[in-house]
């Protein structure tokens, strides 16, 4: 596959802006017709989602577009000199929101400030792009890379410690994918890259060998699959086994948690990876949404019209599933135009990575994309089903001023690092 | 480093393509691949079918009284899982508190709903409406929790009817999806169970109706149309020919005498009255009985169920000597006035000795005499003088040995053996013309139906052939009966009923007389070899022209004049009174 990307300085410089604003619009005409409830010969009194919404996401957009010009013209220098503090006080307030905040469903990740919630693992993550793009571009003249990678991961590991705490696995994880690309785009070989999270591998292998499978094969074809592949990798004898020993370990380690917990705990942990087991609790969103978006079919059921929207069969129809309303309303078309709006984004950030002069310009916007990518990917695999069902919002489009606020920053950092990619 | 930024770079590339191809892959899967899937799937979500019961026909006597017909009850039910959550909040703990029901008992019968596969359990049957209030009320805490109303059967007159009616009960796992209806039987439906419910269900049925409607997240209805999708077919009504007021009267001669009655009117054949002792009360059936009570009714030594009309068999006793008689007429082997050896209370053959009932003899009897008192010893004689096949043509003539054709399952035919049955029973040699003497008087192997007898009396007093017992107006008998007559002299038939009016005047029935009114009858004491004897009465009246005729049996009553007449006397004048001055229903 061959795409030409501008060449010449600022020739693509319209692109991201225009994404931009196409999600922009986007999102406002789903959260319309979401708060209109349901037209045709079926009418609702109450829609469910306030119309209120709708009006509170144009102030954001408007806010939004404020933002994202601002930090788009802000002198990058001051961005990487203010990086240390911003950091710190980011993890400061993840640590104060795990005491202060009120529990809201088992859970405690934001203050209520009146007019907004302030979730502080949004910030954070914004925090996080910039502290390991400021501590690797520091590092990027020398050979030692084992250094700046530990250090780097322990920058991330706090604060993705601190939202697990909450918890919060989902956003915990963009912690974990922000650090693992911005480390291979620092240059970590990616063979050493996947050596490390094997052991991790092998925990989710014997899971689902304890769990789906109800057989230790998966497990053990795994382990066979490492050894050959370590074996080709050429390591010293001692990290082979090392790494070997590691894997099994996890992987035994994972079997006896597994047979220790009690059986609603083990309960509540399937229902987490198979929706279907409990058609009524969380499970219940991903079977309304995967139905949601299978109903809409190639053309949709036309805008206004999506009736598992109307009739209130999708619960977070306004923000964490709002792709089903699209895939509903707009059908096949319409979430393909939306997730090429995306990819706009992505690769383009991609591309301004790549043609970025100094280090922490690339390193940043790496980071930009990783996150887009994480949340979009992630957020539409939930809503098709293809992943257990864990709060993340859908850039931009989600309806939330925390979600529209970091998009706005995060897009104003590439754009910004775009519009200087031929400064030296 | 530029050169490895363009392979780590391609490298990203690649996976982000790979990763929304993916995606873009399963969208196109469910959006275009599986689309009708999920739309039916969508449609089921928010679409209510919900099935209407048709109400089950109404039951009529034949002047258009209420005998059955349905109520609407409330139930209060529970979704299936809330028997297995526990908890001082669960729902099932908060419904026990506030509507105090007994603890161990409800969680004993919900156990037992629930091992039946129901989706939902009845937590109260027939709920009263300050219970129906406290769901009402308190509705939010009590997710889940339905007040659904149903039809009940409800039989106005209780155990009365029991046996011509029957009743019905809620279908069985093994009923489900049965039945004529396209979509069958469903859980909670009524069935017929026995008598008429069970021989007329299509009848009674009709068919479920069904209704869509829109409905949102929480199962709240939503859309301002409801779609018929197939209007409700109410079951159709069954009228009786019974009469309710004559049914009361004849339950009342009974009393709580153990035995059977039955009441036709002549010359059609319609039952007008019919009662079976004891029976059970239908409505026990109708809210579910519980295990005590139903093992109670099993082991009832009077077999309440046991339908004694059709179901039970007698020796007839004495009024088979009309059976005797008209078979001797006819064949000229005895007219009115012949007289044998006089009655010294007992007949010798060879070396065994019948007895007479009447121990001191009736003396010097003639033909018509020996009926008009039920000497034995006559009959011994005349019985004598006819083969067992004369008897057997002339008792099938009459309507034994063969069902009666009423509609009910599970009648019995009665036995008349003939010399084939008494061949095939005790072999060629096994039996001699001594067997003749116990056929005359109607008892040895001779086995009849109460059913059968009216039939019996009833062909004797119009002299129709084809006279059967009808229990239903609507809808009615596929083929009415003709008027053929009976192959047999007028003048026998007539001496006969002579014979019978004598019976009640001077014999042994005097103690059927009604005021005013002639009845002819005939008394029976049929032996018992278990117990007491069974108390026999066949008549009608007016003994000219007449307009009904009554069979009663008491089981282990005694003497038929003594016990069982003063039945069908007491039945007959209120059955004439009532003619006289018929109550005025309203239709």
């Amino acid at each position: 596959m061959k795409l030409t990307w501008p060449r010449n300085p600022g020739e693509g410089a319209w692109m991201i802006p225009a994404a931009y604003a196409g999600l922009c619009l986007f999102s406002l005409a789903t959260l319309w017709s979401v708060t209109e409830g349901i037209h045709g010969p079926y009418e609702i009194m109450d829609p469910g989602v306030p119309k209120s919404i709708f009006w509170r996401q144009v102030v954001w957009v408007a806010i939004g577009w404020g933002v994202l010009l601002t930090v788009r013209n802000l002198p990058l220098p001051w961005v990487e000199q203010g990086t240390p503090f911003f950091y710190l006080f980011c993890v400061l307030l993840l640590a104060v929101v795990l005491v202060a905040a009120p529990v809201v469903q088992g859970a405690r990740r934001w203050f209520d400030l009146g007019p907004m919630r302030l979730q502080p693992s949004e910030p954070a993550k914004i925090a996080v792009i910039l502290v390991l793009a400021r501590l690797l571009a520091a590092f990027h003249t020398q050979q030692k890379r084992l250094l700046p990678v530990g250090m780097s991961l322990l920058l991330a590991g706090l604060p993705l410690l601190l939202v697990l705490r909450e918890p919060d696995l989902g956003t915990s994880l963009v912690f974990a994918a922000i650090w693992i690309v911005t480390v291979f785009w620092f240059g970590l070989s990616w063979v050493l890259l996947l050596s490390l999270a094997s052991p991790l591998l092998s925990a989710v292998f014997s899971f689902y060998a304890e769990t789906v499978a109800g057989s230790p094969w998966p497990w053990g074809i795994y382990l066979v699959v490492l050894l050959v592949a370590l074996t080709r990798a050429r390591f010293r004898l001692h990290v082979s086994l090392a790494l070997m020993a590691a894997n099994i370990v996890t992987g035994l380690i994972m079997t006896f948690f597994w047979e220790g917990l009690k059986i609603y705990q083990q309960e509540r942990i399937l229902t987490f990876f198979d929706p279907a087991r409990d058609q009524l609790g969380s499970g219940y969103q991903a079977i309304q949404s995967k139905v949601a978006i299978g109903s809409g079919g190639l053309f949709g059921t036309s805008y206004l019209q999506g009736t598992q929207k109307g009739l209130a069969f999708l619960p977070e129809r306004h923000t964490d599933f709002i792709f089903s309303v699209v895939g509903e309303e707009l059908g096949f078309i319409g979430a393909m135009l939306l997730v090429g709006l995306y990819l706009v984004i992505i690769l383009r950030g991609l591309q301004i990575a790549l043609e970025a002069r100094r280090p922490f310009s690339s390193l940043l916007a790496i980071g930009v994309v990783t996150y887009f990518t994480f949340h979009v990917v992630v957020n539409i695999c939930i809503t098709t089903g293809l992943l257990p069902v864990t709060g993340l919002p859908l850039p931009v489009m989600s309806y939330g001023g925390s979600n529209m606020l970091t998009s706005a920053i995060l897009l104003g950092l590439l754009t910004n690092v775009g519009s200087r990619s031929f400064e030296t | 480093m530029p050169q490895t930024r363009a392979v780590q770079a391609r490298i990203l590339r690649v996976a982000i393509l790979l990763v929304f191809g993916v995606i873009a892959g399963n969208l196109l899967v469910m959006q275009v691949v599986k689309h009708e899937q999920y739309e039916s799937q969508s449609l089921e979500n928010r679409q209510l079918r919900t099935r209407i019961q048709a109400p089950r026909g109404r039951i009529l006597d034949r002047d258009g009284r209420l005998l059955a017909d349905n109520v609407y009850i409330a139930d209060i039910t529970v979704p299936n899982r809330c028997l297995g959550q526990a908890g001082p909040d669960s729902t099932l703990e908060k419904l026990l508190t506030w509507l105090r029901l007994p603890r161990y008992e409800t969680l004993d019968r919900l156990a037992g709903e629930q091992s039946a596969g129901r989706p939902r359990l009845t937590l109260v049957a027939n709920a009263a409406m300050p219970q129906i209030a406290v769901i009402e009320e308190r509705r939010r805490e009590l997710p889940g929790v339905k007040v659904e109303t149903r039809s009940r059967r409800r039989y106005l007159d209780g155990p009365l009817f029991g046996h011509v009616i029957g009743y019905v009960g809620e279908t069985l796992p093994n009923e489900i999806g049965k039945g004529d209806d396209p979509d069958g039987y469903k859980p909670g439906d009524w069935i017929g169970r026995g008598g008429l419910e069970a021989v007329l269900e299509e009848h009674l049925r009709g068919q479920a109706g069904y209704t869509l409607q829109e409905v949102n997240a929480v199962g709240r209805v939503v859309g301002r149309r409801e779609v018929e999708l197939r209007p409700v077919r109410p079951g159709r009504d069954v009228v009786l020919t019974l009469s309710k007021a004559l049914q009361d009267s004849l339950g009342a001669a009974m009393g709580d005498n153990i035995g059977c009655a039955v009441a036709l009117s002549l010359p059609s054949g319609e039952v007008l009255a019919a009662v079976s002792i004891p029976c059970y009360d239908p409505n026990m059936f109708t809210s579910g009985i519980s295990t005590k009570d139903w093992q109670a009714l099993q082991s009832d030594p009077g077999h309440p169920f046991l339908n004694r009309l059709i179901q039970a068999t007698y020796p007839p006793g004495s009024p088979y000597k009309i059976v005797t008689s008209l078979t001797a007429l006819q064949l000229g082997i005895a007219a009115p006035g012949t007289a044998y050896a006089p009655c010294g209370g007992a007949y010798q053959l060879g070396n065994r000795s019948f007895r007479c009932w009447k121990r001191g003899g009736h003396g010097a009897l003639d033909h018509t005499g020996a009926l008009v008192h039920s000497c034995d010893v006559f009959y011994y004689q005349l019985g004598l003088r006819l083969s067992i096949d004369q008897l057997a043509v002339t008792a099938r003539l009459l309507g034994l040995g063969a069902t009666t054709g009423s509609p009910f399952k599970g009648e019995s035919s009665g036995n008349v053996p003939d010399k084939a049955w008494y061949d095939r029973k005790f072999g060629a040699r096994g039996w001699s013309r001594g067997v003749m003497l116990n056929n005359a008087i109607g008892q040895g192997e001779l086995l009849v139906t109460p059913l059968q007898m009216a039939v019996l009396t009833g062909r004797v007093a119009t002299g129709l052939a084809d006279l059967r017992p009808t229990f239903v107006r609507d809808p009615a008998p596929a083929s009415s009966p003709g008027l053929r007559a009976l192959p047999i002299d007028a003048a026998h038939l007539d001496w006969v009923r002579r014979t019978m009016r004598q019976v009640v005047d001077a014999g042994t029935g005097t103690r059927a007389r009604v005021q005013s009114i002639e009845v002819a009858g005939k008394t029976g004491t049929s032996e018992n070899p278990h117990g007491e004897d069974h108390a026999w009465f066949v008549c009608f009246a007016p003994a000219i022209l007449p307009e009904v005729a009554v069979v009663v049996i008491l089981e282990n009553g005694g003497h038929g004049g003594a016990v069982a007449a003063p039945v069908a006397g007491r039945w007959l004048s209120a059955y004439f009174t009532q003619q006289e001055s018929p109550e005025v229903v309203a239709p």
